[in-house]
C-alpha cells in the first residue's frame, strides 16, 4: 500500500509520543483511568500505525514477529510466576507481597505494577501480532 | 502448601500449556504429567470434601463479598473427576497421531484448565470469563484441521455460543444490580430480600441466564450449532467436547438455580414442567434425527442431544431420586459417549469412509474394538448389564413416584427409537467384507495411523468402566449421592 | 426512558443483526453491538446521583474519600468483558479470512449450499 510521503513522515514524527503514552497509561494503571490492558493497547496501535503507513516489509524489519511472540509467552509466564511468588512467600495465590507506599505515588499499590506491567506487554506484543497475521493473508487471497 | 491445592489444580495445566507452545519436543510429556498431577491433587482433596467439609481458597488474600474464591463441595468434586479423567484419556488417544502440532496440546490444556475453573470459582462473573475462555479454546480445536467444513462448524458455533453468553453476562448484571455483591453464597443470602421488593427482575435474571446456559447444553430449539461441530470436529475432540463440554453447562446451571437461586424460588417461579417438556422434545427430536442420519459422526451427535433430554427431564423432575438419576446420568454419558467417539475415529481412519453403510465388515477385521463398540450402545439404548440402563431406569422410577407417567412413556418410545439406528451401526459392522475406499478430502488431515495399538487403550478402559458401573450401580451412586443431599438438604449424611 | 430499557434495546437490535444478516461480517458487527450493549447496562448500574468519577485526589489523604463517587466495581467487570469480545471478535475475523480464501464467498444462504 503507497502512502504519501506526509502520512510516512507525520507517523514516523509521532510514533515516539504514542508509544510515551501508552507507557504512561501502564505505569499510572492504578492511581488514573487507566491499567495494563489499556495501555498495551495503545503500545500496539503504534505499531499497527507505522505498519499501515509503511509497507508490512519494513516494519516487519524492525519488530520481527519472532520476537513478538517471544514475547507474549514471557508476558503470561511473567504474570504465574508473580502469582507463584505469593504462594512462596507465605500469602495465597496472587497475594500482595511488595510494600504498599503512600498513596498517589507510582510505586505503590503492591504489585499492581509489576502486574500491569506484565499485562501490558503481553497485550502489545498480541495486538501487533494478531494484525500481521491477518495482514500478511492479503496477498494469497 | 497444602491449602493453596485448589488454585494448584487450576494453574498446573495453564503452565504446562504455555511451556508446550515453547517446546516441541516434550509437548505430551509436559501435558499428560500435568493432567496427573491436577488428578492427584483432586484425589487428595477428596477425602476432605467427601466428609462434609468444604474446601474454600480466597484467591489474592480478599474475603468476603469482595473477592474471588474458590470452592470445592461435592458437586464441583463430581464434574471435576469426569473432566480431568476424561481429559487425560484423550490426551492418550490423540498423541500417536504426528500431524497435530504443540497449537494443538495446547489448546486441550487451556479447554481442560478452564473448564477446571468454571467448577471450582464461586464467583459468579468468574464463572463467566472462564467458560468465555473454554469457548475460545474449543472453537479454535473445532477449526483446527482448516478444512472448509470445519471453518463453517466452529463459525456457527461462535455465533451462536457467543450470544449466548451475553445472554448470561446481562443476567449476571441483573443479579449484581439487585444484591450488590458477585459471590454466589452471598447472592444467595441477599436475594430473599431482593425478591420480595421487585419479583420481575429477579425472574428477569433467572430467565437471561437459563437462556443462555441452554444454548451451549443445546437443547431442542437452540441446538442448531451442535451436529456440525460435534461431527466435523476432530475425533479426540469430538470425545471431549459430547462427552464433557456440554456437561460444564449443565453444571453451571445446577449451580445457578441450587445455590445462588434457592429450592423455594426456583418452585415459586415454576419451571419444572418447562425443564420436563424441554426434556421430552429435545428426546424424540434427537432420536428421530438420529434415525435419519447417514454419516457415523452426525448420528452420534443427535444421540447426544438425546441424552441430555434425559438429564434434563430428571432435573426437572427434582426430587432425590430424579436428581441422583440426572447426574448419574450424566457420568455414564460421558464415558459412553467417549467411547463411541474414540471407536468412530478408528473406524473412520480404518475405513476411509464417513458413511454408515462404509463401516461393514470391519468388526470381524478387529473384534474388541467393535465389541467395545457394542457395549456402549447397548449402555446408550439401556439395555441391563451396562451402566446406561442404571440411571435410566432411576429417572423413570423418579418420574413415577412424582406422578408424570407421560415422560417414561416418552422415554421407552425414544429407547426403542434408539436401539433402531444403533442396531443399525452393529448390524453393518459385523456383516459383508470389508472395503478400504479412498479417504474423502476432509478426512486427510485426521489420519489415525493405521495399525497403531496404543489408541485402543482408553477405548477399552472405557469399555471397561461401562461394564464395571453396570454391574455394580451403587458404585457409581455412592459418588453421586454427596452431591445430591448438598443440593438438595445442605446437609451432608 | 432509564438505561436498563436503552441498553436492552440496544441488545435486541444487536440480535436482529446477528440473526438476519446474511453477510457474515455483519453477524459479527452484530455480535459486537451485543457487547457494546452490555458495557452500557453494566456501566449504568454503577451510576450514583451525583457522584463524582472514582479516582483519589491529590493532596486527600490516603483514607476513605469524603465525596460521592459511582461504582467503581463494574467498570473493571467491563474492562474484562471488552478484553473477551474482543478476542471473539478477532477469532472470528481470522475464520472469515479462512473462509473467504477457500469459498470465495461471504454470503451465508450461499455457504450453506455448498456440500
Amino acid at each position: 500500500m503507497r502512502s504519501s510521503k506526509i502520512i510516512k513522515t507525520i507517523a514516523q514524527k509521532l510514533f515516539p509520543f504514542i508509544v510515551l503514552f501508552g507507557f504512561y497509561l501502564i505505569s499510572h494503571g492504578h492511581l488514573s483511568p487507566g491499567g495494563g490492558f489499556q495501555g498495551g493497547v495503545v503500545l500496539g496501535t503504534a505499531i499497527i500505525l507505522l505498519a499501515l503507513s509503511h509497507s508490512i516489509e519494513q516494519t516487519e524489519k524492525k519488530f520481527k514477529s519472532r520476537w513478538l511472540n517471544m514475547l507474549e509467552k514471557l508476558g503470561i509466564l511473567t504474570l504465574i510466576f508473580l502469582g507463584f511468588l505469593g504462594i512462596f512467600l507465605g500469602y495465597s495465590f496472587l497475594g500482595n507481597f511488595l510494600p504498599l507506599g503512600k498513596p498517589g505515588q507510582i510505586a505503590s499499590g503492591g504489585l499492581m505494577l509489576p502486574f500491569n506491567i506484565a499485562i501490558g506487554i503481553k497485550v502489545a506484543a498480541g495486538i501487533s501480532a494478531i494484525f500481521y497475521a491477518l495482514i500478511k493473508y492479503r496477498g494469497e487471497i | 502448601m497444602s491449602i493453596h491445592i485448589p488454585i494448584l489444580i487450576i494453574i498446573s495445566p495453564l503452565l504446562a500449556a504455555f511451556l508446550v507452545l515453547l517446546s516441541r519436543k516434550y509437548k505430551i510429556i509436559l501435558a499428560t504429567a500435568s493432567i496427573i498431577t491436577s488428578i492427584v491433587f483432586t484425589l487428595t482433596l477428596s477425602s476432605r470434601v467427601l466428609s462434609g467439609d468444604k474446601v474454600t481458597y480466597h484467591l489474592g488474600g480478599w474475603r468476603g463479598p469482595l473477592g474471588i474464591s474458590l470452592v470445592v463441595d461435592e458437586l464441583s468434586l463430581f464434574f471435576s473427576l469426569i473432566v480431568l479423567g476424561l481429559g487425560l484419556l484423550v490426551i492418550v488417544y490423540s498423541m500417536p497421531e504426528r500431524n497435530y502440532g504443540r497449537t494443538y496440546y495446547f489448546l486441550l490444556l487451556i479447554s481442560l484448565s478452564s473448564m477446571i475453573g468454571v467448577i471450582y470459582t464461586a464467583d459468579i462473573f468468574n464463572m463467566y470469563v472462564f467458560y468465555e475462555l473454554l469457548s475460545l479454546a474449543v472453537y479454535l480445536l473445532i477449526a483446527y484441521p482448516k478444512t472448509g467444513v470445519t471453518l463453517r462448524a466452529s463459525f456457527n458455533y461462535l455465533i451462536m455460543g457467543g450470544v449466548g453468553l451475553s445472554f448470561f453476562l446481562l443476567g449476571v448484571g441483573f443479579l449484581y444490580a439487585m444484591t450488590g455483591t458477585l459471590d454466589m453464597f452471598h447472592i444467595a443470602e441477599r436475594l430473599p430480600a431482593a425478591f420480595n421488593s421487585s419479583m420481575q427482575m429477579v425472574i428477569m435474571s433467572f430467565v437471561l441466564i437459563a437462556t443462555g446456559m441452554g444454548i451451549k447444553i443445546a437443547v431442542f430449539p437452540l441446538h442448531g450449532w451442535l451436529p456440525d461441530a460435534h461431527s466435523m470436529a476432530p475425533s479426540p475432540v469430538s470425545a471431549l467436547l459430547s462427552g464433557v463440554t456440554v456437561k460444564i453447562g449443565i453444571y453451571c446451571l445446577i449451580r445457578v438455580v441450587y445455590t445462588v437461586f434457592s429450592t423455594e424460588m426456583f418452585l415459586l417461579i415454576s419451571s419444572h414442567n418447562i425443564l420436563i417438556v424441554l426434556g421430552v422434545v429435545s428426546l424424540l427430536f434427537g432420536a428421530s434425527m438420529a434415525l435419519a442420519q447417514k454419516d457415523l459422526k452426525r448420528l452420534l451427535a443427535y444421540s447426544t442431544i438425546n441424552q441430555l433430554g434425559i438429564v434434563f427431564i430428571g432435573l426437572g423432575i427434582g426430587t432425590e431420586l430424579g436428581l441422583t438419576g440426572a447426574l448419574f446420568h450424566v457420568l455414564n454419558h460421558a464415558i459412553m459417549k467417549s467411547t463411541l467417539f474414540f471407536c468412530a475415529g478408528i473406524m473412520i481412519a480404518e475405513t476411509g469412509t464417513r458413511e454408515v453403510k462404509g463401516l461393514s465388515g470391519f468388526g470381524r477385521q478387529q473384534p474388541a474394538i467393535a465389541f467395545s463398540f457394542v457395549i456402549a450402545s447397548l449402555g446408550m439404548i439401556g439395555i441391563p448389564p451396562i451402566n446406561g440402563f442404571a440411571s435410566k431406569w432411576l429417572i423413570c422410577l423418579a418420574a413415577v413416584e412424582a406422578g408424570y407417567t407421560f415422560p417414561v412413556v416418552i422415554i421407552l418410545i425414544a429407547s426403542t427409537i434408539a436401539a433402531a439406528y444403533y442396531f443399525r451401526v452393529i448390524q453393518v459392522l459385523f456383516g459383508g467384507s470389508l472395503k478400504q475406499g479412498a479417504m474423502p478430502a476432509h478426512e486427510r488431515e485426521q489420519v489415525i495411523h493405521r495399525g497403531n495399538l496404543f489408541r485402543s487403550w482408553p477405548i477399552y478402559i472405557l469399555a471397561a468402566g461401562c461394564l464395571l458401573l453396570g454391574l455394580l450401580p451403587a458404585l457409581g451412586i455412592s459418588l453421586v449421592k454427596p452431591a445430591v443431599s448438598l443440593l438438595l438438604f445442605h446437609v451432608v449424611p | 426512558m432509564n438505561p436498563v430499557n436503552i441498553s436492552l434495546l440496544v441488545c435486541m437490535i444487536g440480535l436482529y443483526g446477528v440473526m438476519s444478516k446474511n453477510n457474515l461480517i455483519k453477524k459479527i458487527m452484530g455480535l459486537t453491538i451485543m457487547n457494546g450493549s452490555i458495557v452500557l447496562f453494566f456501566i449504568s448500574i454503577g451510576y450514583r446521583k451525583g457522584g463524582l468519577a472514582p479516582i483519589l485526589e491529590k493532596g486527600t489523604t490516603g483514607g476513605i474519600p469524603t465525596i460521592i463517587v459511582v461504582d467503581p466495581l463494574p467498570q473493571a467487570l467491563m474492562l474484562t468483558a471488552i478484553v473477551i469480545g474482543i478476542s471473539v471478535t478477532a477469532l472470528a475475523l481470522a475464520l472469515i479470512v479462512k473462509i473467504y480464501s477457500k469459498y470465495k464467498t461471504l454470503d451465508i444462504q450461499q455457504l450453506s449450499k455448498e456440500r
